[in-house]
Parts: C-alpha cells; sequence; structure tokens
C-alpha cells in the first residue's frame, strides 16, 4: 500500500468522523420532542377551554409539529439507544419500518391539519384530533414509559 | 418403622389437605341470581376491563371487537399465549354457559374445572357482581366468532404446574374490596367498584409481593412495568404520584390521553386509556373522585432494575 492511499484513507475517517460528531442525535430529538409538547399544550389548553381560541396560535403550534415531523426520523440513528436518560425502546431500532410508518402517519396528519386551517374551535378539534392519536400511536409501542 | 409410618401418614394427611384448601372452586346455577341480563351495561363493563386489550386478534378499527386472542405476553414465567374469547364454538368461549363463564371470571376456574394462571386477571374480576358478570357474557355473545387457536402456555418449571395455582388463590384471591368508602356515598362507590373491580387497575399500578400477590399496603403506589423496561406510575396523591392532578385532570386524561402538561400517553396505557375513554362522563368522575380519594403513599423506592 502506497503512502498516498494511507494518507487518502486516513483523511476520509478523519472527515467522516467529524462529519457524524455534529449535535447529539439524542439531545437535539429531546428538545424537539419538548418543543412539540409545548405546542399540543397550546392547543390542548384551548380544547380543554382554559385559553382562549387563537387560530393564529394553533397554526403556530401545528407549524412546529410540522418541523418535529421533518426532523423527528433521522434524529434516531442506530447507536442512539443509551445515554441522556433516552426513554427511546428498542422496538425503534428492531421494528424501524413499523416506527417509519408511525413518523409518516404523523406528518400525514400534521399536514391535513395544516389545510384544514380550523376557524374555530370545533374545526380545531377535528383537526387536531387525528394528530395526537399518532402521537399515542408511536408513544404506545416505541418509548419506554419511565413516570 | 412405626414412626415413619406415622411421617407417611402425616405427610399425606397434610397433602390432602393443602389439595383440599387450593381445589378449583365453583359455584352452582343456584348461586346464580334470577336475572335478566343487559347487553347495554354489558358493554360499558366490557369497555371498564378492557377485554379487547389483551384478546383482540387485530388492534385496529372494528377488528378490535375480534376477541380470537393470540397476543403473546413474555413474562419473568414464561410465555402466556391469550386466549380465543369470542363466541367461536370450538376454538373461543361460544359453548360455554353462564355457569361456566360466571366461574372463570369470579373464580378463575375453567370449565374442565383447572385453575386460570392469575395473568387474567380475576382477582380483581371477583370484585364485580353476579349480575355484571352475566351482562357482560350477553354482550360477548354478540360479539364476531373468530377461527383461531392460539396454542398453549410455554411456562418454566415450577410455573406450569396448574396445582400450584390453587396455593396462590389460596392467599391472594380475595373478592372483598381493598378500600372502605362511605357506602352512602354513590359516586365513590361507583368509582371504588370501577377501579378494584373490572377496571383491575392494581393488578399493574401495585406492586407485588413474593407469592406474585399484590401488596394491599402499596395499594396503585405503583410498580415496575411487568413487561420488561420501565415503570407502572403512583396513581396516588402522593407528591411523586397524582398530587398535582385535580379530579377534572384525571377525566381529561382518560378522555384524551393527556396529563395535564400535555404529555401524551404511552405504553400498554394507551389502550386502556382508549377504553376508559368510552366510558360515561359519571363513570370517568367517579374513578377520578375514588383516585384522589385513597390515601397518598410514597412509591416504592427503585431499585436498579426498575429504572431501565
Amino acid at each position: 500500500m502506497n503512502r498516498k492511499t494511507v494518507l487518502i484513507a486516513l483523511s476520509a475517517v478523519l472527515l467522516s468522523s467529524t462529519a457524524i460528531a455534529g449535535p447529539d442525535p439524542i439531545e437535539t430529538r429531546q428538545q424537539l420532542m419538548k418543543d412539540t409538547r409545548d405546542a399540543a399544550k397550546v392547543i390542548g389548553g384551548m380544547l380543554k377551554k382554559q385559553k382562549a381560541f387563537d387560530a393564529s396560535a394553533a397554526m403556530d403550534a401545528f407549524k412546529v409539529w410540522q418541523k418535529t415531523a421533518s426532523k423527528a426520523g433521522d434524529l434516531f440513528p442506530e447507536g442512539s439507544d443509551v445515554g441522556h436518560d433516552t426513554e427511546a425502546r428498542a422496538t425503534i431500532w428492531s421494528d424501524r419500518a413499523g416506527f417509519d410508518k408511525k413518523m409518516v402517519d404523523f406528518s400525514a396528519a400534521v399536514d391535513a391539519a395544516i389545510v384544514a386551517k380550523p376557524d374555530s374551535l370545533e374545526a380545531l378539534n377535528a383537526a387536531a384530533g387525528p394528530v395526537f392519536k399518532t402521537c399515542k400511536g408511536c408513544h404506545e409501542g416505541y418509548r419506554v414509559e419511565k413516570e | 418403622m412405626k414412626r415413619l409410618v406415622t411421617v407417611l401418614v402425616l405427610l399425606a394427611m397434610a397433602i390432602a389437605m393443602v389439595l383440599f384448601l387450593t381445589r378449583p372452586e365453583r359455584l352452582s346455577l343456584a348461586d346464580l341470581p334470577d336475572y335478566v341480563a343487559d347487553t347495554t351495561n354489558g358493554e360499558r363493563l366490557f369497555n371498564a376491563g378492557g377485554c379487547a386489550s389483551c384478546h383482540a386478534s387485530e388492534t385496529e378499527g372494528p377488528g378490535k371487537l375480534h376477541l380470537g386472542g393470540g397476543l403473546e405476553m413474555e413474562t419473568p414465567f414464561g410465555l402466556f399465549r391469550v386466549p380465543n374469547i369470542s363466541p367461536h364454538e370450538s376454538t373461543g368461549v361460544g359453548k360455554w354457559t353462564m355457569l361456566q363463564f360466571v366461574n372463570a371470571m369470579h373464580l378463575g376456574t375453567a370449565p374442565g374445572g383447572q385453575h386460570y394462571y392469575p395473568a387474567f386477571p380475576y382477582a380483581s374480576y371477583s370484585r364485580m357482581r353476579l349480575e355484571d358478570l352475566m351482562d357482560l357474557k350477553s354482550y360477548m355473545d354478540g360479539l364476531p366468532a373468530v377461527d383461531n387457536s392460539p396454542g398453549d402456555h410455554e411456562l418454566k418449571f415450577p410455573w406450569n404446574m396448574r396445582l400450584g395455582i390453587g396455593v396462590w388463590k389460596f392467599l391472594n384471591l380475595d373478592p372483598s374490596f381493598i378500600k372502605m368508602v362511605d357506602e352512602q356515598n354513590a359516586l365513590l362507590e361507583r368509582g371504588r367498584y370501577l377501579v378494584e373491580g373490572p377496571g383491575h387497575c392494581g393488578e399493574c399500578h401495585t406492586p407485588r409481593d413474593w407469592t406474585g400477590g399484590l401488596q394491599m399496603d402499596q395499594w396503585l403506589a405503583g410498580a415496575p412495568n411487568p413487561e420488561g423496561k420501565g415503570r407502572v406510575p403512583n396513581i396516588t396523591s402522593h407528591d411523586n404520584g397524582l398530587a398535582d392532578w385535580s379530579t377534572s385532570d384525571i377525566e381529561y386524561y382518560l378522555a384524551s390521553g393527556f396529563t395535564p402538561d400535555f404529555d401524551v400517553v404511552g405504553g400498554s396505557m394507551v389502550k386502556v386509556q382508549e377504553n376508559m375513554a368510552l366510558l360515561s362522563d359519571e363513570d370517568r368522575s367517579a374513578i377520578a373522585a375514588y383516585l384522589k380519594y385513597i390515601p397518598a403513599l410514597s412509591k416504592v423506592r427503585q431499585s436498579v432494575s426498575d429504572i431501565d
């Protein structure tokens, strides 16, 4: 093996490791889930009649969900199953196709809610309900319940 | 020689005594009330009991009422296969009489006279009124018959010996209510009935002792997750339980799946919550009232194995 080949191989290894060492996926997805819950709080507060219906605040919350839906799927790489007190369950990796399907369901429900553009509490209930169902759908089989 | 005979006789008497005390019990036809079953109330109890959560052969849509069984439950005792309880004549319970159904639910005794494993939560169902059990059967008789034979459990020794369940029942099967409530308070009584009886909440939310029985002094104070990682939460009003939850928070959670903090229900509680959502507002209020009424207990200190 000549020296050039070694040099190229070494730099390839270095480059790829810097690419991997971006922000920690577990911390990133935990923050994303907190944002998602805060958005759910906005919508839920209205549905629970603790806050007045506000169409634009609801739309902002849907947009937060849309961001989650676009990013979350990539934040569960192999090997990100331990650390930071993660609640990710091993089923995410043992049944990746099932998990990915749940993400697709979530994304589709959020997109439909945005298109529906609810202008009343009843419409909000109808638009958010299917999204909430997908939250449960994924947390049922892919999150560890830790209290 | 004489001493050996005495020992053997005593031993035989002791075994006979144990077998007698732990024999599968059964009610007789005369014990059943003279009563016309109410299918609507049966449906309510079916939802309160969450029968479909374990017995449904499909988990989505109308398939939730196809009770063909087949779910495999991996536990420390071995593999349980959930049976078919649809009204199918050969693979389900279509041929069961009312009395056989009541004996299964109330005493954990199969039509053939064997003990059922308490993975089937009859220790809770034993608190149900016989009329309610009759209503439940009349509702279940109308569900679709599903042709499916899930197969036998595969349990480890000594759990594979059903005779031992008699000992478990002798120690742990008690149809009396766990908490005293004021009999005049209809809401609390209803809540107690739903939680301690059909809802069988204590089966997961209360820790178990070495005999596999519930630790009644830790009633609903949370427990290790029987299915592996994580914990089943404390649902008493202690600081590490539901202290911050109002009764309307509990009602909203049972109806929608959202905690006051807008975290969403997960794990095996999803199916439970979806069943609770099918109950009436009054039933959910009763459950909430009962949970706020019972003593606030701290969860049992976590051992390393419960944490993850």
